[in-house]
């Protein structure tokens, strides 16, 4: 029995299967953005050939699949989502554009809005309001809907959003005209507030909501293909995707929660960093994943990344709970360019899968990262894939050589300075993710994984003066094997309506009914121990936002039971913020369960026996730096545990390759892993 | 001395400080009580030195920030005995503060026995006392009109509460209940900024910080003046235009005279008209906060907004002018009102100097106070209008922002969530969109102004106050930009700055 990740990034598809025993298996194959899944169902092949199985044997034995997409990511960047129109109440149609007023970056006064995913001409108000206790004002006009509905028949639009008011208090307005949608315009999508994010504050519904309706439509009929692909393969078990949240849901639940998977991509590799911290005893890890297209830079401080609901992406507002990432669109493909002033300049342009860089011998002829390190002689073109896609070094060389020229500049130093700019650029985002938070990366490590990290990642840490970085054995697909360690989480909240204080059976009965919720979803798609964790959000009387305090153990039989929460939140509120108000009224506003289903940490990638011989690198090759030198290069299956080796030196391994310099230090860990400390 | 500090550490005690202050500016917003505070964000926050340098802000009403330092020498005058412990609390306009309803408090932050830094919140109360509720008085001509007036007072002393001046306080304000959790949110805030500095402190060693503030003002100082330097030298003009007082008085200058040379800057506001009887004066704090203000908008939007950026600028204002009035003038509006036109005087100058960075003129101020008694459950509140908007100026860049309010805040203040109000005040928002032809100027998309229609569910009429201005003039154009739309705001044209 197999589990398998598959983590599609814009490059490489990268996949993991694990078996019974904890071993490991991992391919990468081309990514291929117009149809992911085309990619995705060639990986599985490659992955099968690597079991020695054939790809029908090994779905029909596989019972979980973990897919992290970026389908919703780029549909929602590259502004290629669903045409949306909204209904919302009358009167109040400019919400999503007004921002309740608000505008980030205080000083920039000469940035000009963003536009809003939805036009003022797709945004219709219908005559309908609810009353702030949910009680209906004035009825949902039946007529006035139908004249809505025709008009957003005439907009062309494929996907509408409704968000009524009060809606999170009682959805029945919204269900009405959702149903009144589905039969007047069968073909289009719909997302409703009130099942999106069922929370009062209509900014961040309205505008999660609209998010969801644009990257929907995307991201449903991406996951249904895949589905049906996988099942004509002979796949029987479940397939799960990766949320931005780092858990993750079966198709039809992220399908409609698509604004919930913004950032499943990236999710995998902190699961996987958070994994790797656990391993490794190294509580502060500043995860740094290099592909092709883009670089994820996250933070795992005492080994835990950071959740917030503050998220914006691509100018947007997401107020859903997810990971906190920086993602830049800079990587092994970034493409290297002059500028008018015969300035050097590297991305954002990338040069993707297709055509890919010049040496890919794709018809590509711009001077792409990777080109830079194939005349740096850091990528051995001959072996890149293991042999099995040998790069055209001559094509590097041209293509480098046409920078050179127009900065004047000898093959070797255009070259040099790709190098260079690229290092600058991740370093910068590795700032963002500390530097910029007060945070000193020198008390961190910097774990690297993605295809291109390795022979970046030195010389990025030492723009930082991070000293110490760690290259796992499964560095060049790690968020595929993040996916296999993420627990299934799946989480479901209710608000408690009432005057007063909430009595003890009023409690018991709110969170039965959640644990019952949450546990039975759960249950249907997984066999395997269900832990639930409740937790209850309260606050002081006039305050408007809530704390979420864990009620861990908390026995929901004590008889002074209100008393203990009311205890916890006040305790909660003075760790958060200095003091508490024992005197004061607390509210008890949503109670939330999550239920959640243990993984086996599958692979436990348990480490390799070490070996008595000691390491002997495979051959010598010509490598820049910073003058030409003869480099020791090393395959990283020869290194054992225990084995230790000294700057200059190329470690090569078949989809990655780490490159350290004079007077850098890299000793072999018992799991196998590259442990580098830098001069 | 900042030559030992390396880069790393440097840039890292400078992003720690002003994530410190970000993280006190979040626990003001989730632990507040009253709805200008935890809806519409009417706080700041800061961090200080003893000299009233400022070192440390974030992202929150430029107004209020560039006011504190004059707050802070104001408490180090009265104060020469502050020990660990204390929290000092001021709001009066003729010692260091802006305007009445802006209470600010301050906690002393120690490394051993030296005082190094003061971690300060800056929060404008919905109430604080006074002739009117909601603090915004349009019939006031002295400043007793206004409300309590609180000089720089140990509200702490050594960590214990002086209970008895609290009670003082609070029996002055309208809204005990709300006051007594906000000054709780506020004193909060100051203690989590304070246990996060004597951290950064016991990190790297009070020294290295001290070092690394020397060369984050210092690097900043630099970073100005070469922006200000590429900009053209001479002696430029500005005028905007106070639309009226209230008290029968209108179109009042506000003058600028702007000397650039090299890399230095003066902004001389002598010129501007005599003060008024009303509330439309301006103290002197909130004039030089005004001032740094319009600087900090022409500078690059990523220079660090500390007392180094402002190094390079000088400002001459003469008392007895409308912005800088006499001791004892009422100044409750200036926060808003003359500070918009200052700004505004000075980017009309700057446009002959820096075209490329200066914006058209954001619309003007129009708010109303209501204060009554919620039918649902007897408790008497106070509900401040935040949803008249009016659009931010165009600029080169492109198109303003709509409905992002005025100058002295550019997008820091909310009006909030409809949903939010409704559920705790007796109101319905029957119609709150933009009005479409309200952007000014052809061709040019400056930002749509509002439309708002909404009705109180009582009995008896509730009191309002307007505290408005904006209907006469429209915001200034400048060349180089084009203007946001002006207020109009139908029914209550007339009404503005008045007691209804």
């Amino acid at each position: 029995m197999y589990t398998i990740g598959v983590d599609v990034g814009g490059t490489y598809t990268d996949l993991v299967a694990t078996d019974k025993t904890g071993r490991t298996v991992f391919a990468k194959s081309p990514s291929t953005p117009a149809d992911q899944s085309i990619g995705v169902m060639a990986g599985l092949e490659e992955l099968a050939r690597r079991l020695g199985v054939t790809r029908a044997a090994m779905l029909a034995a596989t019972d979980r699949l973990v897919h992290g997409t970026t389908v919703a990511t780029n549909a929602l960047l590259e502004r290629k989502g669903a045409r949306v129109a909204l209904l919302t109440t009358e009167g109040h149609r400019d919400v999503v554009e007004m921002r309740e007023g608000l505008k980030p970056d205080r000083y920039d006064l000469r940035t000009p809005p963003p536009e809003p995913l939805v036009p003022r001409e797709r945004r219709f108000g219908v005559r309908e309001r609810l009353k702030a206790d949910g009680s209906t004002a004035v009825a949902l006009d039946s007529a006035a809907l139908g004249d809505v509905i025709a008009e957003v028949k005439r907009t062309g639009a494929n996907s509408v959003a409704v968000c009524f008011l009060h809606a999170y208090l009682n959805p029945a307005h919204e269900l009405a005209a959702v149903e009144r949608l589905a039969k007047e315009l069968p073909d289009v999508n719909v997302s409703r507030s009130s099942d999106v994010l069922p929370q009062i504050k209509e900014y961040e519904r309205v505008s999660t909501t609209i998010v969801n309706a644009y990257v929907e439509p995307t991201v449903r009929r991406y996951l249904t293909n895949l589905e049906r692909s996988l099942h004509e393969a002979g796949f029987k078990g479940s397939l799960f995707v990766v949320l931005s949240h780092g858990g993750m849901a079966p198709v039809e639940e992220a399908s409609r929660l698509a604004a919930g998977t913004v950032l499943s991509g990236p999710a995998g590799g902190i699961s996987g960093s958070r994994r790797c911290a656990e391993m490794l005893g190294i509580p502060d890890l500043v995860p740094f994943d290099m592909g092709g297209t883009s670089t994820d830079i996250s933070l795992i401080a005492d080994g835990q990344a950071s959740l917030s609901a503050d998220g914006m992406l691509a100018g947007q507002r997401i107020a859903l709970r997810s990971l906190d990432i920086a993602s830049i669109a800079a990587g092994g493909g970034s493409i290297a360019s002059v500028d008018g002033s015969r300035t050097l300049r590297v991305g954002p342009e990338s040069a993707g899968s297709v055509p890919g860089p010049a040496c890919y011998g794709n018809g590509g002829t711009a001077a792409a990262v990777t080109d830079a390190n194939v005349v740096l002689g850091y990528l051995d073109a001959a072996a890149f894939m293991g042999g099995a896609r040998p790069l055209d070094r001559a094509a590097s060389e041209a293509a480098v050589d046409r920078i050179a020229e127009a900065l004047e500049l000898s093959r070797i130093e255009a070259a040099a300075g790709i190098y260079k700019m690229i290092n600058l650029k991740m370093a910068d985002g590795i700032r963002l993710m500390t530097l910029r938070r007060g945070v000193d990366p020198r008390k961190f490590a910097l774990l690297s994984f993605g295809g291109a990290a390795g022979m970046h990642a030195a010389e990025v840490a030492r723009e930082l003066e991070i000293k110490r970085i760690i290259v796992p054995t499964v560095a060049s697909v790690l968020s595929a094997w993040g996916m296999l360690t993420s627990d299934l989480r799946y989480e479901v909240s209710r608000t408690h309506y009432g005057t007063g204080r909430i009595s003890a059976d009023e409690v018991r009965a709110l969170f039965a009914g959640l644990d019952q919720q949450a546990a039975g979803r759960l249950r249907d798609w997984f066999k395997g121990d269900i832990a639930i964790e409740r937790s209850a959000e309260m606050r002081y009387g006039e305050q408007v936002f809530e704390i979420d305090v864990p009620l861990g153990d908390l026995d929901l039989g004590a008889a002074d039971l209100v008393a203990q929460i009311e205890e916890r939140f006040h305790r909660r509120h003075e760790e958060l913020y200095t003091y508490a108000s024992r005197g004061q009224e607390v509210v008890f506003v949503n109670a939330r369960v999550a239920a959640v289903g243990k993984v086996a940490p599958g692979s436990n990638d348990a480490g390799k026996a070490s070996s008595a011989a000691p390491c002997a690198p495979r051959g010598k090759r010509q490598a820049w730096l910073g003058a030409w030198r003869e480099v020791a290069v090393y395959a990283l299956d020869d290194l054992k545990p225990g084995h230790a080796l000294a700057g200059p030196a190329i470690i090569e391994a078949e989809t990655t390759t780490v490159l350290v310099d004079h007077g850098d230090r890299v000793t072999v860990n018992p799991l196998g892993w590259l442990d580098i400390t830098l001069r | 001395m900042s030559a030992k500090i390396d880069p790393i550490t440097r840039s890292v005690v400078q992003h720690r400080l002003s994530s410190i202050v970000k993280e006190m500016g979040e626990a003001m917003l989730r632990t507040s009580y009253s709805q200008i505070l935890n809806s519409s964000r009417d706080f700041s926050l800061a961090i200080c030195d003893t000299s009233g340098r400022l070192i440390a802000q974030a992202d929150h009403i430029p107004v209020h920030v560039g006011a504190l330092p004059w707050a802070t020498l104001a408490v180090e005058e009265r104060f020469k005995d502050v020990a660990p412990g204390d929290v000092i609390l001021l709001n009066d306009p003729y010692q260091g503060g802006s305007h009445l309803p802006d209470l600010t408090a301050f906690v002393p932050v120690f490394d051993g026995g030296k005082r190094l830094l003061w971690t300060i919140v800056r929060a404008h109360q919905s109430d604080i006392g006074g002739a009117t509720h909601g603090a915004y008085n349009p019939a006031a001509t002295e400043i007793y009109q206004e409300g309590i007036r609180i000089p720089p007072i140990k509200l702490y002393e050594a960590g214990k509460p002086r209970e008895d001046l609290l009670d003082l306080l609070a029996l002055n304000i309208r809204n005990p209940r709300e006051f007594r959790g906000d000054l709780a949110a506020m004193l909060g805030a100051a203690h989590l900024g304070e246990r996060r500095v004597a951290k950064l402190f016991s990190e790297f060693g009070a020294e290295t910080v001290e070092a690394a503030i020397e060369a984050i003002l210092d690097a900043t100082e630099q970073q100005t003046r070469a922006v200000v330097s590429s900009w053209k030298d001479g002696v430029f003009y500005g005028e905007a235009l106070l639309d009226d007082d209230g008290h029968g008085r209108t179109d009042i200058k506000i003058a600028a005279k702007v000397t650039k040379k090299g890399s230095d800057i003066e902004v001389d506001l002598t010129g501007s008209d005599p003060q008024s009887t009303s509330f439309v004066n301006s103290s002197h704090a909130n004039m030089q906060a005004a001032v740094a203000m319009a600087f900090a908008y022409l500078i690059d939007a990523d220079i660090p907004k500390n007392t180094g950026a402002l190094r390079p600028l000088r400002v001459v204002a003469k008392q007895g002018t409308i912005v800088w009035a006499d001791p004892g003038r009422p100044v409750t509006l200036c926060t808003s009102h003359p500070s918009n036109e200052i700004v505004e005087a000075i980017i009309k100058a700057m446009s002959a100097s820096c075209p490329d960075r200066v914006m058209g003129g954001w619309g003007r101020r129009f708010r109303i106070a209501i204060q009554g008694e919620d039918p649902r459950n007897g408790r008497n509140f106070i509900w401040h209008m935040f949803q008249a908007r009016p659009g931010g100026g165009a600029s080169p860049g492109g198109d303003g922002y709509s409905s992002i309010g005025e100058w002295h805040s550019v997008g820091g203040l909310k009006f909030g969530s409809i949903e939010v109000a409704e559920v705790r005040f007796p109101l319905h928002f029957r119609q709150h969109e933009f009005r479409p032809d309200s952007g000014a100027m052809a061709n040019i998309a400056a930002a749509s102004a509002w439309r708002s229609t909404w009705c109180w569910r009582r009995k008896s009429p509730p009191r309002a106050t307007l505290p408005a201005t904006a209907r006469a003039t429209a915001p200034v154009a400048c060349s180089a930009a084009r203007t946001a739309s002006r207020i109009t705001t139908g029914c209550c044209q007339r009404a503005a700055n008045r007691v209804c």
